[in-house]
Parts: C-alpha cells; sequence; structure tokens
C-alpha cells in the first residue's frame, strides 16, 4: 500500500502570541503545535486523532502552509515547503490541498458550485485551459457523486452532505498527491457520514491520494486509516500501524481515550474495562513540565517507583518523553512515554 | 419520592404526539403521531439524525416549544396519568424542575452568561420552594458537590465563561436535578464534549439516576452512547418512531430497514471490517416535501410498491409486544435475514 515517502514533516512547531494591554505586549504563548515529526507514504492515509485543543488542525493548516511554523520544516517530494517562493510555491500548493470540517462556512455562500469548484483553476491557470473548465468541473462533480447539472446552485441549495462532496471536489482539482482532509465528517448525520468515508476511499483508489484524515472519531480514523498518530497538547504521544495502535496501543493516554469510546454493542456492557480521566486537558498556553500527559495520567501514580514526585514518577514530571520505539518487546511502534507497556 | 396508590400506568405516556411548525414556505409536520411511555427509574434513548424530530419531542414534553412557529397539533403527554397539554401555563411551569427537567447539548447557551454560576442553581430554590437566599446558597454549593465539581465552594462566584465544557455540562445537569425531578431529559448531553469527558459525563448521568431514582430520556444520534447506557430504544426517522425495543434486542436483531442500514453504516472502534462502508444512500427527507408513502422508502433497499403507496400505520407490537416496528415488510424472511446478518457485522 505505501509507496516512497512524499511529505515528511520534522520537529515542526506552532506558537500562537497571546497579546495581553492596550500596547498589545506578548505575555505568552499557546504550544499550538510543539515539535510534531512524522512521514507520510505516497497513496496511505494517515489518521491523526485527538482531543480538542490537542494541535490536529493546526498541524493541518501548517502542512498546507496556510500558516508558516514557529520553527521546523516541511519536505514535500525532497523540496522544503517553507522555503519556496513564487512559482515553485504555486506549483507545490497544487500538490497539498484541503477539505475543511465545516462545509457551511468553507463555501462562499454567494458563489454558484461551479464558481467554487472551478476557482483553483482562476489561480492555477495552467492547470486547466480556459476553454475546457466548464467540463472539468462538470466531470469533479460526477466524480464526487453529485449531478453535473448542478454546475449553477449554490451552497444553501445543498445538504451538508454535499456540501461537503463539493469541498471534496474542490480539494482534488488540481489533481494534488496530499489531500489534508481536517475532521470532514464530523459535522455530518451517521448515514451521510458513511457515504463521505466511501467516497474519500474511492478516490484514493483512483487517483492514488495520500491522506492525512485529522478526526476525533477514533472508528472513524480506524476504518480510512493505514497508520495513526495520536496527539496531546502540540505533540505526538503514539504513532503506528491502525491495528497496533488501536489493538496494542502502549501509551496510557491513548488506552484512556480508546476505552472511553462508547462501543455500539450492548453485549459488551460492563466487561469492557473502562480507564476514567480526571480532569479537562490543560490549557497549551501552559503546558505541564516533563511528560505533558502526567497531570491526568492514570498509570503514573500507581507504578512502584523510588523517586517520587507530586505523587508520579519523578521522571515523569522532570523528563520529556521522546517517541520512540521501546526496544523490550512491549511493541514495535513508537510510543512517548517513560513506562510505555501494553494493559495488563 | 415513593408513589403509593398510582392511579396511572407509566410514569410517562406519550400518546399519539403531533407537531407542526408554520412557517411562511410552508408547514413542516416535525412529530407525525409518536407514541412512547417511560417507566420510572428507566432509560429510553431516542435516537436519531438531525432533523428527525428527537429534540421538537423533548421540547414538546416540556412545554418549552418555540410558538409560534411551532405548534403541538394533536396527542396526549400524561405525567403520571395526567395530560400536561392540557394544563393551564402556570401549572405546567410549576412541573418544570420539581417533576420534568431537561438539560441541553450547549451548556454555554443554556446558561446565563451574566450571573454567577451558583446563583443559578440556588434561583431553582428560591423560586420553586421560595428558600432565603442564604439555605438557597448552601444547597447549590452541595449539589456543586453532588456533580463532582472541585472547590464548589469558591467557585460558587464564578460565571458560565470561566468553566470548561464538561464542568459547565455539570453545572446544568445540577441545576436539572436540583429540586428532585422524577424525570430528566437529556438532549444530546455530550455531543459538544470530547471524548474522555463524554465518559465522565455519561457515568455522573448513571450515578445521579440512580441516587435520585429518575427516569431518564437519553436524546441522541451517538450508538455507541445509546448501547451503553440505554434500557429500552426508540429510533425516529422523518417525524415518525420507526422502532421500539429493549436495547439488546435493536441492536442483537433490529427489525426497520432503517435501524439496521444505521448499524451497518457505523464503523466499528474494536474491529477493522476494511472495505466500502455498507451506506444508506440518498438524504433525509426535507419536512415541507415528504415522499409518498412510508417516509423512509426513497432510501430503503427493500422498497416495494406497497411502500411507495401508503405509509405504515405507527409501531406495530411484534411477537411478545415489547418490541415495536413501523414497516409494511416487517415480517418478510428477506428483511429478518438482512437484520441478522447486521448484526453478526459480516456484511
Amino acid at each position: 500500500m505505501s509507496g516512497e515517502v512524499i511529505l515528511e514533516a520534522t520537529d515542526l512547531v506552532k506558537y500562537y502570541p497571546i497579546k495581553t494591554g492596550i500596547i498589545q505586549h506578548t505575555t505568552g504563548h499557546v504550544r499550538a503545535v510543539d515539535g510534531v515529526s512524522f512521514q507520510l507514504h505516497a497513496g496511505e492515509t494517515l489518521g491523526v486523532v485527538g482531543e480538542s485543543g490537542c494541535g490536529k488542525s493546526t498541524l493541518g493548516r501548517l502542512l498546507v502552509s496556510l500558516e508558516n511554523p514557529t520553527s521546523g520544516s516541511v519536505t514535500f517530494e525532497g523540496l522544503d515547503v517553507y522555503k519556496q517562493k513564487g512559482a515553485a510555491m504555486r506549483h507545490l500548493r497544487r500538490d497539498i490541498q484541503i477539505v475543511f470540517q465545516d462545509p457551511y462556512t468553507s463555501l462562499n455562500p454567494r458563489k454558484t458550485v461551479g464558481d467554487i469548484v472551478g476557482e483553483p483553476f482562476d489561480i492555477h491557470p495552467e492547470a486547466a485551459p480556459k476553454g475546457s473548465r466548464q467540463a472539468k468541473v462538470q466531470d469533479l462533480l460526477d466524480m464526487v457523486g453529485l449531478s453535473p447539472e448542478h454546475i449553477n446552485r449554490y451552497p444553501h441549495q445543498f445538504s451538508g452532505g454535499q456540501r461537503q462532496r463539493i469541498g471534496v471536489a474542490r480539494g482534488i482539482a488540481l489533481n494534488p498527491k496530499v489531500l489534508v482532509c481536517d475532521e470532514p465528517v464530523s459535522a455530518l448525520d451517521v448515514s451521510v457520514q458513511a457515504q463521505v468515508v466511501n467516497l474519500l476511499e474511492h478516490l484514493q483508489k483512483e487517483l492514488g491520494l495520500a491522506y492525512i484524515f485529522i478526526a476525533h472519531d477514533l472508528a472513524v480514523v480506524r476504518h480510512i486509516s493505514d497508520r495513526v498518530a495520536v496527539m496531546y497538547l502540540g505533540k505526538i504521544v503514539e504513532m503506528g500501524d491502525e491495528a497496533e495502535i488501536y489493538d496494542h496501543p502502549t501509551h496510557p493516554y491513548t488506552q484512556a481515550l480508546l476505552s472511553a469510546v462508547p462501543v455500539p454493542d450492548p453485549t459488551l456492557r460492563g466487561s469492557r474495562q473502562q480507564i476514567m480521566l480526571t480532569g479537562d486537558v490543560p490549557s497549551p498556553a501552559n503546558p505541564p513540565s516533563g511528560c505533558r500527559f502526567h497531570t491526568r495520567c492514570w498509570k503514573a501514580p500507581t507504578l512502584d517507583e523510588k523517586d517520587v514526585k507530586d505523587g508520579v514518577p519523578a521522571v515523569c514530571v522532570n523528563a520529556e518523553p521522546e517517541l520512540i520505539e521501546h526496544p523490550d518487546g512491549v511493541s514495535s511502534h513508537c510510543s512517548a512515554c517513560h513506562f510505555a507497556g501494553e494493559l495488563g | 419520592m415513593a408513589a403509593d396508590d398510582k392511579t396511572y400506568e407509566h410514569l410517562l405516556d406519550v400518546r399519539d404526539l403531533h407537531v407542526e411548525f408554520r412557517m411562511r414556505t410552508g408547514v413542516a409536520k416535525a412529530i407525525n403521531g409518536v407514541s412512547f411511555h417511560l417507566n420510572e427509574k428507566e432509560t429510553l434513548a431516542i435516537l436519531g439524525e438531525s432533523g428527525s424530530g428527537k429534540s421538537v419531542t423533548a421540547q414538546a414534553i416540556m412545554g418549552i416549544l418555540d410558538s409560534p412557529p411551532g405548534f403541538v397539533t394533536g396527542g396526549e403527554v400524561l405525567f403520571q396519568g395526567v395530560d400536561m397539554l392540557k394544563m393551564p401555563r402556570k401549572a405546567r411551569a410549576a412541573m418544570r424542575g420539581p417533576k420534568i427537567s431537561m438539560i441541553f447539548q450547549d451548556a454555554l447557551s443554556a446558561l446565563n452568561p451574566v450571573f454567577p454560576v451558583g446563583w443559578q442553581i440556588a434561583e431553582m430554590f428560591r423560586i420553586h420552594r421560595k428558600t432565603n437566599s442564604s439555605d438557597a446558597m448552601k444547597a447549590a454549593i452541595s449539589l456543586m458537590e453532588q456533580v463532582h465539581i472541585p472547590a464548589a465552594k469558591q467557585r460558587f462566584k464564578a460565571y458560565p465563561h470561566q468553566f470548561s465544557g464538561g464542568m459547565r455540562q455539570r453545572i446544568m445537569i445540577a441545576m436539572a436535578i436540583a429540586l428532585d425531578p422524577w424525570i430528566l431529559i437529556a438532549d444530546e448531553p455530550t455531543t459538544a464534549l470530547d471524548v474522555t469527558v463524554q465518559a465522565q459525563i455519561m457515568a455522573l448521568l448513571k450515578e445521579l439516576q440512580d441516587e435520585h431514582d429518575m427516569g431518564l430520556i437519553l436524546i441522541t444520534h451517538d450508538l455507541g452512547v445509546v448501547a451503553n447506557v440505554a434500557d429500552r430504544i426508540a429510533v425516529m426517522y422523518a417525524g415518525r418512531l420507526v422502532e421500539m425495543a429493549p436495547v439488546e434486542e435493536v441492536y442483537g436483531q433490529p427489525r426497520h430497514p432503517y435501524t439496521i442500514g444505521l448499524l451497518e453504516s457505523v464503523p466499528r472502534l474494536d474491529t477493522k471490517r476494511g472495505g466500502v462502508l455498507p451506506a444508506i444512500g440518498g438524504l433525509p427527507p426535507n419536512l415541507l416535501a415528504m415522499p409518498g408513502g412510508c417516509p423512509f422508502n426513497p432510501r430503503c433497499r427493500f422498497a416495494v410498491d406497497r411502500c411507495r403507496q401508503g405509509t405504515p400505520p405507527p409501531l406495530e407490537a411484534l411477537d411478545d409486544g415489547t418490541r415495536f416496528a413501523a414497516c409494511w415488510r416487517v415480517d418478510d424472511p428477506e428483511v429478518a435475514d438482512e437484520a441478522h446478518r447486521a448484526s453478526e457485522g459480516d456484511l
């Protein structure tokens, strides 16, 4: 399934300044994305999951250069994305496109579907000669399962699922190699959600797209992804093949997250072990020291360590765990925990 | 709260409820003959997609329908045998809180942003029980502790925006259970929350339900949440109940084609089926332009001529009488066979 590496993020960091007072001086930073590295192979789907505020959407925006990073780099087919200028940059943008979450606000209500889906061709005229544009847009509508006759309709004349199809058509208009999907099905009803997931999978096969699939619905991510990255407070805490992450998670956060998802099967009621996390996600403006999860970790307080601080092992408070494979046979994927291990 | 000489059959009995919205563009029939009941201490889940009428049903029961444009055009809502729809306005208002109360999806907009949360909880006692403010404050703090808000005494004077989403939901729950209601209606209580917080809130609701012996009506679109907490499930589609049964039976052997399709179309967390998700084709109907016959027929893979011509009678009792479905072909072996395969998950 996976070909060569086409997109690689290295130590990607994005801080947003917090400005206060009349003179708007910077008093701190929201560390939305704080050192994220991964590789994306041609034709594969990398799922990115995490709770709200973990930085997964900012990551998506960084990848398509809608935001500039504070530091770090993204290379696409060997080219450093943030160092490109002019025509080279424009060309790069054609290859990495995005589909947004909310199909109600991401489409301009005053433009027809034809204008919306055809707009990429205004910016990149070399992608489609003027005369062939209408036909091209109609092809795109057909590809995403909309009637080509609807080219002159406006977004409000479509349902949520149909609007998301319009967003997808716009995303694939320039024949990109990577499509970043930022919560593409979260706003949709269950029965319509499945249709859009199927469409994305179908297009991937047809066009050989690689997806970054950002979502908070862990079941949908499992269905569509080849590999999965779990984010917490701006960092990837665990990353690996879909089956590894879902069946053999080794990071306590992933374990808690998976156990919190209710499974639609009443016969499993009571038999599934649920790990309850206390409290809310800490503010990314002031993340905890060491391991960022140590304030909510269920595992750290249960460990029998000599050197204890605030009820958890001192190493969790003092040292930030690296995202590494744990060689002592516990797992064959990366996990950022000092005490990574499968549930006993 | 012991019910001595019961003169009623069910705690809440909704009979043939009809609600319509009269708008300039036409009349939308949002609820078309919905009937169900809730017993004491029972959890009934109303499952449906957006526009299916599940929230409108709750609003009609609570008597908080926006009117106009919404009008209850028929039916009865019996609380302990008394029809609430026939009550005078004031008597009805007095029931909201001590008898039935409700929590909403969006706690931020349901709470008043300009008053401290403790004051808002205490208001329940001041208005309904004419409690003096210092006693009301004490009661509010103890409620905040009951819903596990840390440092309740200090946070009494905090404003809604100073709380996280999960904490705001806890405050709304505190207000809802303040007067020890018989029934709590929870309208998508966890939809806006993250999954780890959702688990906390659902556990809290369960705990409070047991403590206060409440009946719970849980309105949601999340098949996972329902499977974990409900005793019975009512599935809604286009303003009608299409299926109602105990939870194991709905998941184990769904009988209505819509329920069958819904269960198939959800990806599972615990297994990877791979391949194409069996999605339900088409879109939910427009309430202003309902299809003829069964409202689900344009999307139904089992639809035959009869389904296009006549609306199936609302919820007929099947088998032993504990389960109901509104479908012309419910006893058809072809449908039953599909249902079995859907529940096995081997499609």
